[in-house]
């Protein structure tokens, strides 16, 4: 299955891209699986934005650009997209 | 470091050029970080360089129950029957409130907030601007500046110490924001600091600002109160200090707060601005775009601060006792120097994708101006964006003013700043605006109380909605920050339910008083529970024992006196409500985005019930008792 991770404000630059994709041969996926390939991937993103398998304080995720998650075990479904995102909105 | 100060009580001689009666309060009653009292300066229009000024005490449960800021403003409003007044006579107030904490070592503290009736809205305006206005006004003695009357000519109101006089402001006439404010320094010294109006104030523009250093108290018109006053600047310089309860333990704990300041909850606005927003907007259909008929804007990209930044010149910039440095000024492409444009999300949104347009040079251009002219870049970019709609529909004859010409929004705001041709009619507003041009355009007005819109699409952010529909000062973003569940598992920012009324209320809540102690906002995201841990830093700077429970008793009461001060003024129910393209029909772009007229009544109604008030938002008696605000009854 294949995850595409788009990255807003802090995590875009920590990571050095606007977007990538995940991909396991696993039948299902976790925000956490995705979080660790990410991690592997952009150790700078990894360093700041998560801890372990999960998200830090001050970002957040949102599936689909729905649904805001922070449940590490929160399943994805195939073929959808994951927002990480710096969590303060406010301007 | 400061602790008592030599002359700390408000008293003092008076000079040939000020009558100034001041009534002190004993020493022991005043709390820590107060003086204890505010200037009254009023403007007879009989002399050109004496004024009649006061010092009127404050009584220690006063300042206990409103703190400062926003909060003891609204008291002094409605102490001063604000709110029966037309905002641009000479019988109005208008009110320059400092806080407790100004002048002290905690970070983000030197902020003043400007507080009068708004004449954008007819309602209670509060804005807010930072840096070493905040920190030499209050150092003239007092805990507020209070201005009624008009003075005969333009002038600059001169607090030198707590003495007052006027000086003729003829020089300075048509004068920018930043050349009024170069030229003062340069009459004055570098011991003073200044607040001051651009040519939209003096020409009364209905959302005209009031800038110091740069930085603007920006909604609801306040510009034009103190223009209607013939102030074109107040210059204060002072002396004096207000002791701290515990000076030892405050530096300690501004040094604490100060480390956390640094950290990852500040780390968006220290690297990249408020303006990084637009990108996820963006992505959300949460952008405003060509007057919010889309949430979408496809030149958003040219637009992102992450797309300035690779392509010119960026700096950043600091308030003063700030360690957090939000600011970033982009330079135009044609400019090599570090003279840049200052750009925040709400200045982007609103002369960008608002008004259809996608070139960097001319959002900086437009932003640039309006900070020179003194104009609420919302204001201005909502009411030009309305216009434009209006000419694409056939229902103004201003045919070169249409969605995505540069040109035309920037002759559109030297219009504004002017007062001269269309641009007389766009100074007043979006409202005011369609109620001449008539018809069905009002419904397409994104407004609320006369307020314009800041940058977040009601129906992408549902929770938000409600807060922009109740909000006493209009649709605001500063006062409630509701968007915050919208970007959270707390809400789903597409079905807005009664539930989320909690949710609006709690952010609306910390904003009151975030603003009232005053704290810059960007600061929130460091604490674990902001009453708790902003009651230890008040009781520090004031000797009090206020508890979390006092801090959110105070919130509450200041939102309701807010409202109060707005029903004085002639609010009814019908205004908490939102325009009606919101409610009739989805977002063109995102047909989930879509709020049905019951959600948001019904959300309304059970904000109403758990502010206490009627289901309708009328404020009785027994709820102004509760909070202590029956003798404004």
């Amino acid at each position: 299955m294949s995850i595409r991770v788009e990255f807003y404000g802090i995590p875009r630059h920590r990571a050095g891209v606007a977007e990538t994709t995940v991909e396991v041969t696993t039948a299902t996926m976790a925000l956490q699986d995705v979080v660790r390939q990410l991690s592997a991937r952009f150790p700078v993103l990894a360093r700041d934005c998560f801890d372990h398998d999960a998200l830090r304080d001050g970002y957040a995720a949102n599936v689909n650009g729905e649904r805001f998650v922070s449940d590490a075990t929160t399943p994805l479904p195939d073929g959808s997209c994951l927002l990480i995102l710096s969590a303060d909105a406010g301007g | 470091m400061p602790t008592e100060s030599p002359d700390h009580q408000p008293s003092g001689p008076t000079s040939n050029a000020s009558r100034t009666n001041r009534s002190p309060a004993a020493a022991s009653d005043v709390p820590g970080g107060y003086h204890g009292a505010y200037l009254s300066i009023s403007l007879d229009g009989r002399s050109v360089t004496r004024v009649a000024s006061r010092l009127v005490p404050l009584e220690s449960a006063v300042l206990r129950q409103f703190l400062g800021g926003s909060g003891l403003g609204t008291w002094l409003m409605l102490e001063h029957n604000a709110a029966a007044c037309d905002p641009l006579a000479p019988e109005s107030a208008i009110a320059f409130v400092f806080s407790p904490l100004v002048g002290s070592p905690l970070t983000t503290s030197a902020k003043f907030a400007v507080v009068s009736k708004s004449p954008l809205t007819n309602r209670i305006n509060d804005s807010l601007a930072s840096s070493g206005f905040a920190i030499a006004g209050k150092r003239t003695g007092c805990d507020a500046l209070v201005i009624t009357g008009k003075a005969a000519s333009p002038s600059i109101l001169v607090i030198d110490n707590g003495d007052v006089r006027l000086e003729s402001a003829e020089a300075f006439r048509g004068a920018t924001c930043g050349d009024t404010q170069r030229m003062l320094t340069d009459h004055f010294s570098a011991d003073w600091q200044f607040a001051v109006i651009g040519p939209a104030g003096e020409r009364l523009v209905r959302y005209a600002t009031i800038s110091h250093d740069g930085r603007h108290a920006g909604r609801g018109g306040s510009g034009a109160v103190l223009g209607s006053k013939n102030i074109k600047a107040i210059a204060v310089r002072g002396a004096k200090l207000c002791h701290w309860a515990a000076p030892d333990e405050l530096v300690r704990l501004a040094k604490t707060i100060s480390k956390k300041s640094m950290g990852p909850a500040t780390e968006k606005y220290r690297e990249l601005g408020t303006a990084t927003n637009l990108l996820l907007f963006n992505r959300l259909h949460a952008l405003p775009t060509r007057n919010f008929q889309q949430g979408q804007f496809a030149g958003a990209g040219e637009l992102s601060p992450e797309s300035l930044s690779l392509a010119r010149k960026k700096t950043r910039a600091y308030c003063a006792a700030c360690t957090i440095g939000c600011e970033h000024l982009y330079a135009l492409s044609d400019n090599d120097s570090n003279d840049g444009v200052r750009l925040e999300y709400e200045n982007l949104f609103a002369l960008g994708p608002l008004c259809g347009i996608d070139d960097p040079d001319v959002v900086l251009t437009a932003s640039r101006r309006c900070d020179e002219l003194g104009i609420d870049t919302i204001s201005a970019g909502g009411t030009i964006a309305f216009a434009m709609e209006c000419v694409e529909r056939g229902k103004l004859d201003e045919p070169w003013l249409r969605f995505g010409d540069g040109s035309a929004l920037l002759k559109a705001i030297e219009l504004i700043g002017a007062s001269e041709g269309f641009g007389c009619q766009l100074a007043e507003g979006s409202k005011r605006l369609a109620e001449t041009i008539g018809g069905e355009t009002i419904q397409f007005a994104a407004q609320v109380k006369g307020l314009e819109l800041p940058g977040y699409e009601p129906r992408s952010l549902q929770t938000m909605a409600l807060g922009l529909a109740v909000g006493t000062r209009g649709a605001d973003h500063n006062r409630s920050g509701a968007y915050e569940a919208d970007f959270s598992e707390l809400a789903d920012r597409h079905n807005l339910v009664p539930a989320a009324a909690r949710l609006a209320i709690d952010t609306e809540d910390k904003a009151a008083l975030i603003d009232s102690l005053i704290l810059c906002k960007f600061l929130r995201g460091i604490f674990t529970d902001i009453y708790d841990e902003t009651a230890e830093m008040l009781n520090l700077v004031t000797g009090w024992d206020a508890t979390a429970n006092e801090l959110q008793q105070v919130a509450r009461r200041i939102i309701t006196a807010k409202k109060w001060f707005n029903i004085q003024a002639g609010w009814t129910p019908s205004e908490d409500t939102l325009p009606d393209r919101f409610l009739s029909q989805p977002l063109p772009d995102d047909r989930a985005a879509r709020l049905a007229a019951d959600q948001l009544v019904l959300a309304i109604r059970a904000y109403n019930d758990q502010r206490d008030w009627s289901p309708d938002g009328w404020v009785d008696r027994t709820q102004l008792e509760a909070l202590g605000l029956a003798r404004f009854a």
